[in-house]
């Protein structure tokens, strides 16, 4: 797509030739300038993200730190509350996140590094997560093509009603329900509990030999920390089954969960698409709509889908966490967030979003230049 | 000299149509009606529930007598949608008693919501690449990175470390509108850009009209839609965090042993929990509480009524408010 204009409009009729001079491609700079216009705003919004990142340690400061020394009757002022901020500053952006305080459901947890308990939940759910964006990906995008694209209140309007009945309906209740629809034929199957992460039950282990050695305190699995990579380097195949199928299941939910938050914002982007002069101007020359669908719009929407999911990614990890919850998969990332809070323990707390905050920035900027890559008719990619 | 009759001069723009005129051309839609209909029964519910309950509305009904150990009273004539294990009170009842609660908490929070996210993101997308622009995008992009309920519940947790006498609804309907907010003032902002860049406003301003002007002449309306896409989306996440607690905390939060809980039937609250008591009528509560004792064993459905109707209540409500949205928004389009 370099190099080139993407409007029809800019090809002369017949012959496919591309009219006047061509703009400079993308990534070289304009005569006058060391870099171009997308490598200028990279680095803008990469300085940013830092930036963004104390902010939200001084949201988290005010709401975590703050009371929590007004509650003990520590001695509270200005200036300690300034150098207080600096150092939890300094202590997550160097790793220095303290030690546990509390006995986690199945690792010896407690007076541990809150690194190495992090290292240990947050495989399993990215395992979760691999398999959930793709299916997301694969619903979403045909779904709100064709729902934003049609014009027939037969399609369009149960389109509508469906998203805002997904989008209301609470996850964990979606989970609860799915869990429990599939609980007795996944046991007859298996024999096996969908709980207890996304390995098999101890009572599975049990009635099958034991633990193997590459599974360590229940849960954590051995070299990579991955369940199914584990199981499948260890040519354990039932484990591996089993760890795919609950693996998912958690993942179907997610994305099922998820596509309804996504479509309610993606179908007004295909609805605007549909109404663009290039389109119109299109069906008036007698091209089908099939085509004018898949080969015109959907390449046209795909870099706003991608902005869309960048702003949605905060609703897919509350998504992703409340759904582990529900699947009892205590290895997972969002089990472990929810015990935290529910125990009211503070002290992980900035730290856990710290974290959070980090994927979620990094992952928006990330998707928000392939963005622009995708779509180089913006100011910026020039 | 160009006349009145110069095809190039335009002429007295015609009058505006009035309200009734709208209507008359283009009445609203099925869509609407539905939710204005929904919305309707609602408001006829919560002001019923203030007659007949009174003082009382705060507080559900204990009745051990409906529930016998280990018996759940499902939907009968006598309770049409079953009884609450624990303190046994009529679901039916206990619904109705919540809908004035209900109805204050999601209004006043998309008050917040909607007057801050508005006006800011309508301010930011006309200053586009100014100071007001930078802080409100920066400060949104922040607080948007972290998941919404997560930030509603730490705060929460902190307000009760400090001053545990101010956790309440007030602060939760204040917590929440506040959080919410970014996320409105974002979809605004984009809205405002694009509309700040339309010749109609490069011509006011070029006939010199000031900020305040264009910002309540032409930004405002026009930057009405993306505010309507996104009220029925800002539902989900007030009943998300009112029920996911109760959930979490009664049935799946693991115990000293680390197993997860037994239901109980009788719930329990953390200290930072902004109802009053865990006998207080509230929706998201109901749902948290019956998705928790609904299912009496894994695979079961048998208490399907605890979380089904509390679920539909809820459904119900914000289907209301999305389709009066979308019914408002589809009309201001083709009046355009």
């Amino acid at each position: 797509m370099n190099g080139t204009l993407s409007g029809d409009d800019a090809r002369i009729e017949g012959t496919g030739k591309v009219e006047g001079t061509p703009p400079p491609p993308l990534l070289r700079a304009p005569r006058g300038r060391w870099l171009s216009g997308f490598w200028r705003y990279a680095i803008r919004r990469a300085l940013l993200i830092p930036a963004q990142l104390v902010f939200v340690l001084l949201i988290l400061y005010l709401a975590i730190n703050v009371p929590a020394s007004i509650a003990t009757g520590l001695p509270v002022g200005f200036q300690t509350y300034v150098q207080g901020f600096f150092q939890v500053v300094a202590n997550d952006f160097t790793g220095n996140w303290g030690t546990t305080t509390l006995q986690l459901a199945g690792y010896d947890t407690y007076n541990v590094p809150w690194t190495q308990v992090y290292a240990y939940y947050i495989p399993p759910s990215v395992q979760i997560a691999v398999f959930a964006l793709p299916i997301a990906a694969a619903l979403a995008y045909p779904l709100s093509l064709l729902a934003g694209w049609s014009r027939r209140p037969g399609l369009d309007a149960p389109a509508r009603f469906l998203t805002l009945t997904g989008a209301l309906l609470p996850a964990f209740v979606v989970a609860t329900l799915v869990m429990n629809a599939v609980f007795f034929s996944y046991l007859s199957y298996f024999q096996d509990v969908p709980s207890q992460g996304l390995i098999p039950s101890v009572g599975w282990f049990v009635l099958n030999g034991g633990y193997p050695s590459w599974i360590l305190d229940d849960f954590i699995t051995r070299p990579t920390g991955f369940p199914l990579v584990d199981a499948l380097i260890h040519h354990s195949w039932t484990i591996a089954a089993i760890s795919l199928t609950k693996t998912l299941l958690q993942a179907s939910v997610v994305a099922i969960a998820y596509v309804a938050i996504f479509f309610r914002h993606a179908r007004s982007v295909v609805r605007s698409t549909s109404e663009e002069p290039h389109i119109v101007g299109a069906r008036a020359r007698g091209i089908s709509e099939r085509t004018l669908l898949w080969r015109h719009a959907a390449k046209r929407v795909t870099p706003s889908f991608f902005l869309i999911f960048a702003l949605t990614i905060p609703e897919f990890l509350g998504v992703q966490f409340a759904v582990e919850a529900a699947f009892v998969d205590q290895s997972g990332f969002g089990y472990l967030t929810f015990t935290t809070l529910t125990e009211g323990n503070l002290a992980p707390l900035d730290a856990l979003v710290f974290l959070l905050a980090i994927l979620v920035l990094v992952w928006a900027f990330v998707v928000d230049l392939v963005a622009i890559r995708l779509d180089p008719r913006g100011a910026v990619a020039r | 000299m160009t006349t009145l009759s110069d095809p190039d001069t335009p002429g007295p723009s015609p009058p505006r149509p009035t309200l009734r005129e709208r209507w008359r051309r283009r009445p609203p839609t099925l869509g609407f009606w539905v939710g204005a209909g929904l919305l309707g029964i609602y408001v006829v519910a919560a002001l019923s529930a203030l007659v007949v309950f009174r003082a009382s509305l705060g507080t559900l009904p204990e009745n051990s007598a409906w529930v016998p150990p280990y018996v759940q009273v499902g939907p009968s004539w006598a309770h049409p949608f079953g009884v609450i294990p624990g303190f046994g009170t009529d679901l039916f009842r206990a619904l109705w008693q919540a809908t004035p609660w209900d109805l204050a908490i999601v209004a006043s929070i998309l008050a917040i919501d909607v007057v801050l996210g508005f006006f800011l993101g309508a301010i930011a997308g006309l200053n586009e690449g100014g100071l007001v622009d930078a802080v409100v995008t920066f400060v949104g992009d922040s607080v948007g990175s972290i998941p919404a309920f997560l930030l509603a519940i730490i705060v929460l947790i902190g307000l009760a470390a400090a001053w545990p006498t101010e956790v309440g609804l007030p602060s939760f309907v204040v917590i929440l509108g506040v959080i919410l907010w970014p996320t409105m003032a974002r979809t605004v902002r984009e809205r405002a850009r694009l509309v700040g860049h339309e010749t109609f406003v490069e011509a006011a301003r070029a006939s010199g009209a000031s900020f305040r002007r264009l910002l309540v002449r032409h930004i405002l309306p026009n930057s009405v839609g993306p505010v309507l896409a996104q009220i029925p989306l800002d539902v989900a996440p007030i009943f998300f965090v009112l029920a996911v607690i109760p959930w979490f905390v009664n049935c799946q939060a693991p115990s000293a042993s680390g197993s997860s809980p037994l239901p109980v039937f009788l719930p329990h609250f953390p200290a930072y929990w902004p109802l009053p008591s865990f006998s207080f009528p509230e929706w998201g509560y109901l749902l948290g509480f019956g998705t928790c004792e609904g299912f009496s064993f894994p695979g079961g459905f048998n208490y399907w009524w605890m979380y089904l109707f509390p679920l539909l209540a809820i459904l119900g409500l914000g289907l209301g408010i999305g389709l009066v949205c979308d019914g408002i928004e589809r009309w201001r389009r083709f009046d355009r």
